[in-house]
């Protein structure tokens, strides 16, 4: 790490601004601006070098619930890793009124989960308002990805979401390629679509596992989670890694041919199970009757929110990249396929949807093996030289966007959008429609978005 | 009165509510009057989890700990709702600064004798390509002591087994040293 010029001791927004307004002039980027526990910092990159430092912008009374007995009574918010300084620009909605009570929950919660406040406001059982504290996990991923080499950086891309590493693996290398003019070869397309759907079965069948455990039928639960083993472990004797890692290179590497015997008496087991798990599910009222109308949105997306991935496909937002774009081999495989599309915005809807592309994922599987051996075509090299780049994949969760801009063998700037930092302004939104507190597990498990990919 | 004792406590809130942590030292000194044994932790281990900024990879692999596959409560184990029934702890992710006072706050919560454990490359001091950011500790050692480190990214359900079997059954001189597995 370099020497730290610190920029200026601030604590107001202000000369926050002045102090950034100064650093840019100098030079230097700034890649953000977060607060810790005790004080403002910026993450700042000076042109040409690879280390990100960190002056310090200021420190102040950074007060936290608990500690200070009468204090922490009016200091109960100020505890939000980056809220307070958001707050003084962008101000928080407050619910206020007799009988009324906040209610913070996070970022430790219960069981293994992720690390996020929700704030509720609450009226008895009922949920009435609903805030999102984030920046807990900032882990700054974007510039952990733009301080390594175009080839290396595809590894961070993998650890941006730990459940869904192939689709953002595989959004920065089209990116790349684009930016680069890189043609990939098609047994390397055919290779990354078996991993993507490998990867949709394992992520859908996790979520629906949680699901069906914050409902209580817990033997649903571990069939569920008995058969996303099953994939893990498909996928380690195939292709080297539980989560698929370590597969996807930048123009194509040198891709793995699953045995095509090993591969469809896999998908016809899982077929198998996974029907006998849903019939059995389909015909649990104790688990229908918890979904059923729990974390209803509004139809017609009245707030904008333009919802992806499954969240979407229940609630009129019907659009899928595998059809749309029609990247990689989708374009042969998912001819006479829909994509799923379900008439019902509440958490049945969302476990329909994830029901039904378990089911198309099997199929798609199962066709990547009946396509017709492809002549070995070498992919072209592209030049290394500048440019700026797209990658749109369909993650297991929706849309996933990658912008990358690379120079040489560097990446110059890189943006990611991910399907949960779409979706998660709709949980508030669904938590506050006349649910109780017991739906909030059932809820939050109904959407299963990641925290690592709203906090990149 | 009402009123006298809402002022009461509203003056005198307590930080943490008060909580016997520690075995009384005047039980301890008479040797014979309580049960005593060498096993620090015995068939039943409430494990409390904390995400100190994981790419959640490691957090799936935790969720596959009481499926039927490895099914870890037939050793005992099992997670907690509450750091005050908590024996161990397992914290995932490199440790952002954001959540060193909730880790914390969540390990003084916790009766003795407690343990922790670094699940992931990333909380066991190896951060890889997320070593040197801003608001990044990378190590979960500088946060609380650690009495075991997973490698791995992410280590699998097994792995985490036996690093906990391990820990668990060590003789307590052994685990204060951190040297396991
Ligand atoms: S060790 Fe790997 S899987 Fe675990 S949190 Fe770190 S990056 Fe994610």
């Amino acid at each position: 790490m370099n020497d730290p010029s610190p920029i200026a001791a601030v604590s107001k927004p202000d000369a926050l601004r002045s102090a950034i307004t100064d650093a840019r002039a100098r030079g230097d980027a700034i890649l953000d601006i977060y607060r810790t526990d005790r004080d403002l910092r910026a993450a700042i990159l000076k042109p040409g070098e690879r280390t990100v430092y960190e002056p310090k912008l200021g420190s102040g009374p950074f007060i936290r619930p608990s500690h200070y007995g009468v204090l922490g009574f009016f200091a109960l918010e100020v505890d939000d890793a980056r809220a307070d300084w958001w707050a003084s620009e962008y101000p928080v909605d407050r619910v206020s009124g007799r009988g009324i009570h906040v209610m913070p929950l996070g970022p430790v919660r219960a069981d293994v989960a992720e690390s996020l406040r929700y704030v509720l406001t609450v009226f008895g059982d009922d949920i009435h308002h609903v805030r999102l504290v984030p920046g807990y996990k900032h882990r700054h991923v974007e510039a952990a990805i733009v301080r390594q080499g175009v080839r290396r950086a595809i590894r961070v891309a993998e650890r941006v979401t730990g459940t869904s590493p192939v689709a953002h693996a595989w959004a920065y290398a089209m990116a790349v390629e684009e930016a680069l003019h890189i043609s990939v070869p098609v047994a390397a397309l055919r290779e990354r679509t078996c991993l993507a759907e490998l990867e949709r079965l394992m992520s859908h069948l996790g979520d629906l596992a949680v699901l069906a455990a914050s409902t209580g039928t817990v033997t649903a639960a571990a069939d569920l989670l008995t058969l996303k083993e099953m994939v893990l472990r498909f996928n380690q004797a195939a292709f080297g890694h539980r989560y698929l890692r370590d597969r996807l290179e930048v123009g194509g590497g040198s891709p793995r041919q699953v045995e095509k015997q090993a591969l469809l008496s896999f998908v016809a087991e899982v077929e198998r199970e996974f029907r006998q798990v849903r019939r059995a599910l389909d015909r649990t009222n104790s688990f229908l009757d918890r979904l059923h109308g729990a974390g209803k949105l509004p139809t017609g997306d009245p707030l904008g929110l333009r919802l992806t991935g499954f969240v979407g496909k229940s609630s009129g937002h019907a659009s899928d990249l595998r059809w749309d774009r029609t990247y990689g081999t989708y374009g042969d495989l998912t001819q006479d396929l829909n994509p799923v599309h379900v008439d019902a915005p509440d958490a049945f809807g969302r476990y329909l949807v994830r029901a039904e592309e378990i089911r198309q994922s099997l199929t798609i599987l199962k066709r990547l093996e009946g396509l017709p051996p492809e002549e070995p075509v070498p992919g072209r090299e592209g030049r290394f030289g500048s440019g700026v780049g797209f990658g749109l994949v369909e993650a297991p969760r929706g849309r996933l966007f990658y912008r990358v801009a690379v120079r040489g063998m560097d990446v110059t700037a890189v943006r990611i959008a991910t399907p949960s930092s779409l979706n998660w302004p709709a949980v508030p939104v669904a938590l506050a429609a006349h649910n109780i507190l017991q739906d909030f597990p059932i809820i939050d498990a109904s959407f299963s978005l990641s925290v690592a990919g709203l906090d990149l | 009165m009402f009123y006298r004792r809402w002022l009461y406590h509203f003056i005198r809130r307590p930080a943490v509510s008060p909580y016997p942590f520690r075995p009384d030292p005047a039980a301890l000194a008479r040797p014979g009057q309580i049960v005593t044994t060498t096993r620090q932790f015995g068939r039943s281990l409430a494990v409390r989890h904390v995400d100190g900024g994981s790419s959640n990879g490691c957090e799936s692999e935790l969720a596959l700990l009481g499926s039927p596959v490895y099914d870890w409560s037939r050793f005992g184990f099992g997670f907690t709702p509450s750091p005050r029934h908590a024996d161990l702890l397992l914290v995932t992710g490199i440790i952002t600064e954001a959540m060193v006072p909730h880790i914390r706050e969540t390990y003084d919560a916790m009766p003795e004798p407690k343990l922790v454990v670094a699940v992931g490359g990333c909380a066991g001091g190896e951060p890889g390509y997320f070593a040197g950011l801003p608001g990044v500790v990378g190590d979960l050692g500088e946060v609380v002591p650690v009495a075991a480190r997973i490698p791995g990214c992410p280590p699998s359900p097994n792995d985490i087994l036996a690093v906990l079997l391990a820990v668990v059954e060590a003789p307590a001189a052994r685990r204060a040293g951190g040297r396991l597995p």
